[in-house]
């Protein structure tokens, strides 16, 4: 058992390695480099260049520079950004980080939830007239081209209904003489977001044990209307008033991303559940469920959607490794400066350091994501728990 | 008291290739406290009576004629919800192939609790608790068993937990589908034990289905031989046994080797059962019949006929000498 | 007297038709199928049309093409305030065929006269069924081009993708050991490189034609999650008694993943082929509208145009630059992916209906 453990972990640090040292030759293989532009300003000397390519070590071969770029790594030194100068990597993913998170944890809880859902009541009512329709559009959602479509909300919303801004996460006008950075509001609505989720997820899990399913409801939604309340108070008293109205207005410029991505992530969910429960109904199982006298909404959310849940967290977890990834078009196209833009951004300039930081970031976050994949697969089907404890 | 009666049920499913008459004229009745057998090889339409009591028959399965009556109500004539107060607290099912009856991800003791919870939703949590612990008793399981999951289980207990599920709602009727047949001898011979002490307890109904005849004739008091969707004899088991009528049931009882006696060669009988896609006309089973001879008519259509006291048999085999 | 190789043909045959009955009862599949044929159709439709000369290529060609559309224009001139007993508000002076005087440079034309100009993009007419685009090409012909660069593109990276996957996936399922292990930190490594910002970088130091595209995408496509996938079924397959009695009549190894693993390894790679397209389409889509690919006309490409000369937010008034393009994408890709669905049906018996 050690043994595996062991050759795990160490064949986990090869491979990061080599993302390290892949993602540094192919920012390499970009022809140019950041600093060209210094070139092209008729008033500064050629020494100039020279001078600076060589305090950046841009002139050592490539083997040396990615030595050099890994044992700082390890230091814990990212260097300073080349385009934002002199503002560190870490401090610009810090800043950026926030953003990303709080859109796309929304979405894709929200997505996560809501395509379950759909998906369960589309794989119970196959066949109908409602179901195949709603899956065609499911799949249309799923296969829509989307920069059109973000561009069409945008249009729509935004322009022609001027219901929504178009673009950006907040309006400069209403911060000038705000006393908070926006980091600072990002990080207190993230930390709101994430206490209430817990207490929410706590109420559930303490709640299994009643043994009477009307007591059961009664007790949830009762402390379901706590937090509401608890929130409501929470943003209304004290320090957090005077956050309340910048948070508003992040609030306000994050209703439009959010609902673009959650159409197509919704579709994708609900098609994927609608499958896994179509195998999961032609389980014997069901039809003991069935035998027993137990409703058919019953049969379908504790016997067979439970059994479909297993794929759909895999998929879930899957989209939170790549949700840098799935972030660049959306925030490139809503000017939402997140993550996502950031390693466009830096790619595009060839900003180094701050392009390989991000990539780093990346590989640690995905390391991690599939460490919290299997404990996950443990926890949900008890076979895999009894097979890895022995 | 006839706890159940079954009066002319036919039942067919819907196919790519056609419609399949799976069940076809069948009739038969069950007092309380008694239990009869079905007996019949693989295909033969068993199992798709069992479901039948209990509308459980696939989606593209419908009985387009025929009663049953079960403590006076027509069952096929219930809606969804009245069916749902019948299943489980009137008749409940020990599935052929119980070891996949159980939902993976939820314990053994929550699945039962959970059919209690659905008939007697006012029974606290300490009731159930020593409700499921007397089931287990009466089968012969640990009440340990209750908080595990179905994989941590041995196939021969799990037969027995299913067993505790099928009697958790104090049913009326028990329907025992091949509950055996994926076991080894010994348990099996375990499992026929605790049936038989249940419903000697409870004085439950039992309908025991089966392809083995040795576990019938063990197991039951009246029994019904099925071939290709119909009934072709029934009646009390012991007179069946000393004195089969029907063509299909001697070759049955032939093929089974005997412990006792002399070292016989057994026969078995050449063919298959027919293709039930198409509407048969006649008897079906003249194509296998060793028995042929000049009173035989394979196109007279096949009808039950009592030629003992309470035993039936094909009108064919009823009309040849013995 | 039929011998061996007849009847495993007549085998096969059956084989096919029953599958193919069985495909038909999906909906969905069949809804799929109609799309990606109509979408054939288009493109087989443009060489057909330009061949037997019923377009003339001077006039429709969607990339050097072009149509003259000359409009007749009737010149007014806008008042300083609004509203007006003929206009509403500023947005609705000069309406759709009217042109404002004082924007007409190198004419004479009084108010009240009607000018020729010509209106490029120009709205769907006879002549061009979706109109035309800002440079005068006929939109249509466009749509055409794009259907058949999606289609290549779609079906050369797709197959490119499956082919690699399937083989390391069964190479990693049969050899185990080191090669196993190999294969699967490679797939990690691969997966955890984002893509877009991957094939900006590969766009960025070589220029991607379509074929350069294909072999890209199916590259890291075929090399990614897929293997795994792959493998594990391939592992199921090697379990089962067949491959054991295989090796036990004498067969090789070769023999055995070519004649019995790679078969029954074939539907889910032909399920994976058919949503890659899906994917390949799309990429191309958001790579065309982000501008880095060099390519003359595609999907992508003209909303990327289109968003460049302005046009996106004009709403409903150019309809025809904005509507086509995105809806072909989406049909398509949707086509493909419901195929796939109808397939996942034929393949695997538990998701039927009967």
């Amino acid at each position: 058992m050690y043994k595996y453990v062991f050759r795990r972990v160490y064949q986990l640090i090869i491979v990061f390695f080599l993302f390290l040292v892949t993602s540094y030759v192919l920012f390499d293989s970009i022809p140019g480099n950041a600093f060209q532009s210094l070139l092209l300003n008729p008033e500064l000397p050629r020494e100039a260049y020279d001078m600076v390519i060589q305090l950046y070590g841009l002139d050592k071969p490539l083997y040396e520079r990615v030595i050099l770029y890994i044992q700082n790594f390890f230091r814990g030194d990212f260097g300073y950004s080349y385009v934002h100068y002199p503002r560190t990597p870490i401090e610009l993913i810090a800043e950026r980080l926030p953003r990303t998170l709080m859109l796309f944890a929304m979405v894709n809880i929200v997505a996560f939830y809501t395509g379950f859902l759909i998906g369960k009541i589309l794989a119970w009512r196959r066949g109908s007239k409602s179901e195949t329709w709603i899956t065609v559009t499911s799949v249309f959602s799923y296969t829509v081209f989307y920069p059109w479509f973000a561009l069409m909300m945008l249009w729509f919303f935004g322009y022609k209904l001027d219901w929504l801004p178009i673009g950006k996460f907040l309006y400069p006008e209403k911060w000038y003489d705000s006393p908070y950075d926006s980091d600072v509001i990002f990080v207190s609505m993230i930390k709101f977001i994430a206490v209430a989720s817990i207490l929410q997820m706590l109420a559930f899990v303490y709640t299994r044990n009643i043994e009477s399913i009307s007591a059961r409801r009664n007790v949830r939604f009762t402390s379901f209307m706590i937090i509401i309340i608890g929130s409501f108070m929470y943003w209304n008293t004290g320090e957090m008033l005077n956050q309340k109205i910048y948070a508003m207005d992040i609030a306000y410029h994050m209703i439009l991303p959010v609902f673009t991505v959650t159409v197509v992530a919704f579709a994708g969910t609900a098609l994927l559940t609608r499958t896994t429960m179509m195998e999961v109904m032609k389980d014997d199982f069901i039809l003991t469920a069935r035998a027993k006298g137990i409703s058919q909404k019953r049969i379908r959310d504790r016997h067979a959607a439970r059994n479909a849940l297993l794929p759909v967290v895999t998929s879930f977890i899957f989209t939170i490794v790549t949700i840098i990834d799935g972030s660049v078009l959306t925030e490139t196209i809503f000017s939402w400066p997140g993550m996502g833009q950031l390693i466009l951004d830096s790619v595009l300039r060839e900003d180094i350091p701050v392009a390989m930081a991000s990539f780093s970031f990346i590989g640690v976050f995905a390391l991690i994501a599939h460490f919290i994949a299997d404990i996950s697969y443990a926890y949900l089907d008890p076979r895999i728990r009894i097979q890895s404890q022995g | 008291m006839n706890i159940l009666e079954v009066k002319n049920l036919n039942m067919s499913y819907e196919t790519l290739e056609g419609s399949v008459a799976a069940v076809k004229d069948v009739t038969f009745s069950l007092k309380e406290g008694e239990s009869f057998g079905i007996v019949g090889e693989s295909g033969c339409g068993k199992t798709s009576v069992a479901m039948s009591l209990l509308q459980l028959q696939a989606d593209n399965g419908k009985i387009t004629s025929g009663e049953i009556i079960f403590d006076g109500k027509d069952i096929v004539k219930l809606n969804e919800k009245e069916l749902r107060d019948v299943r489980w607290s009137g008749i409940s099912i020990v599935f052929q192939g119980a070891m996949n009856s159980w939902n993976p991800v939820v314990k053994i003791g929550e699945q039962i609790r959970e059919a209690i919870r659905e008939h007697y939703p006012d029974k606290t949590k300490e009731e159930n608790t020593d409700k499921i612990n007397e089931l287990f008793n009466i089968v012969g399981l640990d009440s340990s068993i209750a908080d595990r999951y179905p994989h941590e289980l041995s196939g021969g207990m799990k037969q027995r937990a299913v067993i505790a599920l099928a009697l958790s709602c104090d049913p009326k009727l028990i329907i025992a589908d091949e509950p055996t047949t994926a076991l080894d001898v010994v348990i099996q011979d375990q499992i026929l034990n605790e049936i038989r002490k249940v419903q000697d307890i409870l004085g439950l109904s039992l309908i025991y289905i089966s392809h083995d005849i040795a576990v019938i004739a063990e197991m039951t008091d009246n029994m019904a031989v099925m071939y290709a969707g119909r009934i072709v004899e029934k009646g009390p088991t012991k007179e069946v046994f000393e004195n089969p009528r029907h063509s299909y049931t001697q070759s049955l009882l032939a093929s089974t080797p005997s412990v006792v006696g002399d070292k016989i060669k057994l026969k078995s009988l050449d063919g298959e059962p027919p293709s039930l896609i198409n509407e048969q006309i006649g008897c079906s089973f003249a194509p296998r019949c060793p028995n042929k001879n000049t009173s035989c008519n394979p196109n007279h259509n096949m009808e039950l006929v009592e030629v003992a006291s309470d035993h039936y048999v094909d009108i064919c085999n009823a009309e040849r000498s013995k | 007297m039929k011998n061996q190789k007849d009847i495993a043909k007549d085998i096969r045959r059956k084989a096919l038709k029953k599958n193919w009955t069985m495909f038909k009862q999906s909906k969905l599949g069949m809804l799929g199928l109609y799309i990606v044929l109509f979408f054939l159709f288009l493109s087989l439709l443009q060489p057909f049309l330009f061949i037997t000369g019923i377009w003339n290529k001077g006039v429709y060609d969607p990339v050097v093409g072009y149509s003259e559309q000359f409009q007749e224009f009737l010149v007014v001139e806008c008042p300083k305030e609004y509203p007006t007993e003929k206009y509403k508000d500023r947005g609705d002076c000069p309406a759709k065929l009217e042109v404002n005087v004082r924007t007409l440079f190198y004419s004479d034309a009084q108010v009240g006269e009607t000018i020729i100009q010509n209106l490029q993009p120009a709205p769907p007419s006879a002549k061009h069924i979706l109109g035309t685009d800002s440079l005068g090409r006929d939109v249509f012909s466009q749509v055409m081009e794009g259907s058949q660069v999606a289609f290549l593109l779609g079906l050369l990276s797709a197959t490119l993708g499956v082919g690699i996957s399937t083989l390391l996936g069964t190479i990693a399922a049969f050899f185990g050991g080191r090669v196993d292990a190999y294969l699967m930190r490679q797939s990690d490594l691969i997966l955890m490189l984002p893509t877009l910002p991957l094939l900006f970088i590969i766009s960025a130091f070589a220029e991607l034609k379509v074929w350069h595209l294909a072999v890209v995408l199916g590259t890291i496509g075929g090399l990614g999650g897929s293997v795994i996938t792959i493998k594990s079924q391939a592992l199921q397959v090697k379990v089962k008694p067949f491959v054991d009695s295989a090796r036990i009549t004498g067969g090789s190894r070769m023999n055995i993943l070519f004649s019995h693993v790679l078969p029954n390894v074939a539907p889910l790679a032909l399920l994976f082929m058919v949503f890659s397209v899906t994917g390949a389409i799309a990429s191309e889509s958001v790579l065309s509208f982000l501008g880095l690919l060099n390519i003359d006309m595609s999907w992508g490409l003209m909303i990327y145009l289109a968003q460049v000369e302005g046009f996106i937010f004009s709403g409903m008034k150019f309809w025809w630059l904005i509507l086509p393009a995105g809806l072909s994408v989406t049909f398509l890709a949707g086509g493909f992916y419901l195929v796939g669905r109808g397939l996942d049906e034929v393949f695997n018996p538990r998701l039927r209906q009967r």
